[in-house]
């Protein structure tokens, strides 16, 4: 049985490998997508939800909230998926010879490793209320640290002459 | 041509990546930024060589050879300590949270191979042999465990791996997770076994050479453009949003 385990990590570690260089692959071609925060910050809103809660039958409202739920991941992920972009360019900016260059990179590198483990919470708290629609876990804290990294990322942008037109509209 | 003769042409072939792979990292002046990495390659490229000259010798060659390997082992952990402070030197807040998960999953990975150390008995009537192989079992798990964290951290952080980096972890964890199953199934089996699995540990090691090999020589990736999504795509998604929330 032990042995069956270890193979099994062995084999798991050799398909890990094989994703990860895919991943890699991938993601060279990725672009930062678009994301609406307002309609991210209405699904959010518990008001909404509450009235929902109010005239809408129990099995009826459970399935809404997961489609919101749903809804709202795909919004996590995509903010997820900008800020790791945006982490590769601040990586890039951070070894700049322009000290404001390098200094803004710093700072936005830092808040969009925040962001991603503040996404990752999301995510995790997102799971626990499409599971159990009951619960009320609202990630709130995520708009407000997305719209910070979005206007970090145009202060950098405006210092890098050659970034500044498509990524800060982008996000 | 014999499974044994097989893997000592393998071993030769692997000795000449060896090589090649030595020339590349003088080149590159690696030893600057993966000092560990390059004494890791080092160790083993002196094993190969000392180990297939004395291969004639049984008795200093049993000892020389878990001597290697038990150097490789550790050198092994260093290289993986090398990857993980590479990955994460440009993300502090991160680091704290990342090595906090290192540490736990590296706890659970020695109870583990407690486990398997228990479990296996290596010092019962077998000999030294199985105790050693058995020894190199529980390192092993613990090795690739760490590596497999390491990835499955990266990807839940979206941290950017630079190629030269990448291609080490890369080809570090093909031979380690190949020297795993190889162990695991050696107490298993026969001598007639031990000859193919000879081959497929040359095959493995010689595998994560040219994965080391062209990852060193190839240029960093650019960094790919950043584009401006389609006007539309955006439209018909808050549309679709705006619907849901009006239900």
């Amino acid at each position: 049985m032990i042995t069956l385990i270890v193979i099994a990590l062995a084999l798991g570690a050799i398909g890990l490998l094989f994703v990860a260089v895919r991943a890699r692959k991938k993601r060279a071609t990725q672009t930062v997508r678009p994301i609406d925060l307002k309609a991210f910050r209405t699904l959010m809103d518990r008001e909404d939800e509450f009235f929902l809660k109010q005239r809408l039958p129990r099995s009826q409202f459970a399935r809404l909230k997961r489609q919101r739920i749903a809804v709202t991941m795909r919004y996590v992920g995509r903010i997820a998926s900008n800020a790791s972009l945006v982490m590769g360019l601040g990586e890039a900016a951070r070894t700049s010879s322009d000290l404001e260059v390098a200094r803004t990179a710093a700072q936005i590198l830092e808040l969009a490793s925040q962001l991603r483990l503040q996404c990752l919470l999301a995510l995790g708290k997102l799971s626990l209320e499409f599971a159990v629609p009951s619960l009320q876990l609202t990630p709130a804290v995520l708009a407000p640290e997305y719209q910070k990294l979005r206007e970090n990322v145009a202060h950098l942008g405006k210092l890098q002459a050659q970034n500044a037109a498509p990524l800060p509209v982008a996000i | 041509m014999d499974l044994k003769s097989l893997s000592q042409y393998l071993w030769v072939v692997g000795i000449g990546f060896q090589a090649i792979l030595g020339i590349v990292l003088l080149c590159r002046k690696a030893w600057k930024t993966f000092p560990l990495f390059v004494s890791y390659f080092t160790v083993g490229l002196a094993s190969s060589v000392f180990i297939y000259a004395f291969r004639q010798h049984k008795a200093f060659y049993f000892y020389s050879y878990w001597l290697m390997e038990a150097l490789g082992v550790a050198l092994g952990f260093a290289v993986v300590y090398e990857v993980f402070s590479n990955l994460f030197s440009a993300h502090t807040a991160l680091r704290r949270l990342a090595t906090v998960v290192f540490k736990c999953v590296l706890a659970l990975l020695l109870c583990i191979g407690l486990i398997v150390l228990i479990k296996h008995s290596p010092l019962d009537a077998r000999g030294v042999a199985s105790a050693v192989v058995v020894v190199e079992e529980v390192a092993r798990i613990i090795e690739v465990g760490m590596l497999m964290c390491l990835f499955v951290l990266s990807s839940a952080f979206g941290l950017h791996w630079r190629q030269q980096i990448f291609g080490i972890a890369v080809g570090l964890g093909i031979f380690i997770a190949v020297e795993l199953i190889a162990v695991t199934v050696w107490g298993m089996t026969g001598k007639a076994a031990h000859d193919a699995l000879n081959v497929v540990r040359v095959l493995g090691f010689n595998t994560s050479l040219l994965i080391w090999i062209s990852y060193l020589l190839a240029p960093e990736r650019a960094a790919s453009t950043v584009e401006l999504p389609e006007q539309s795509q955006l439209e018909q998604w808050n549309q679709a949003v705006m619907e849901l929330i009006r239900q």
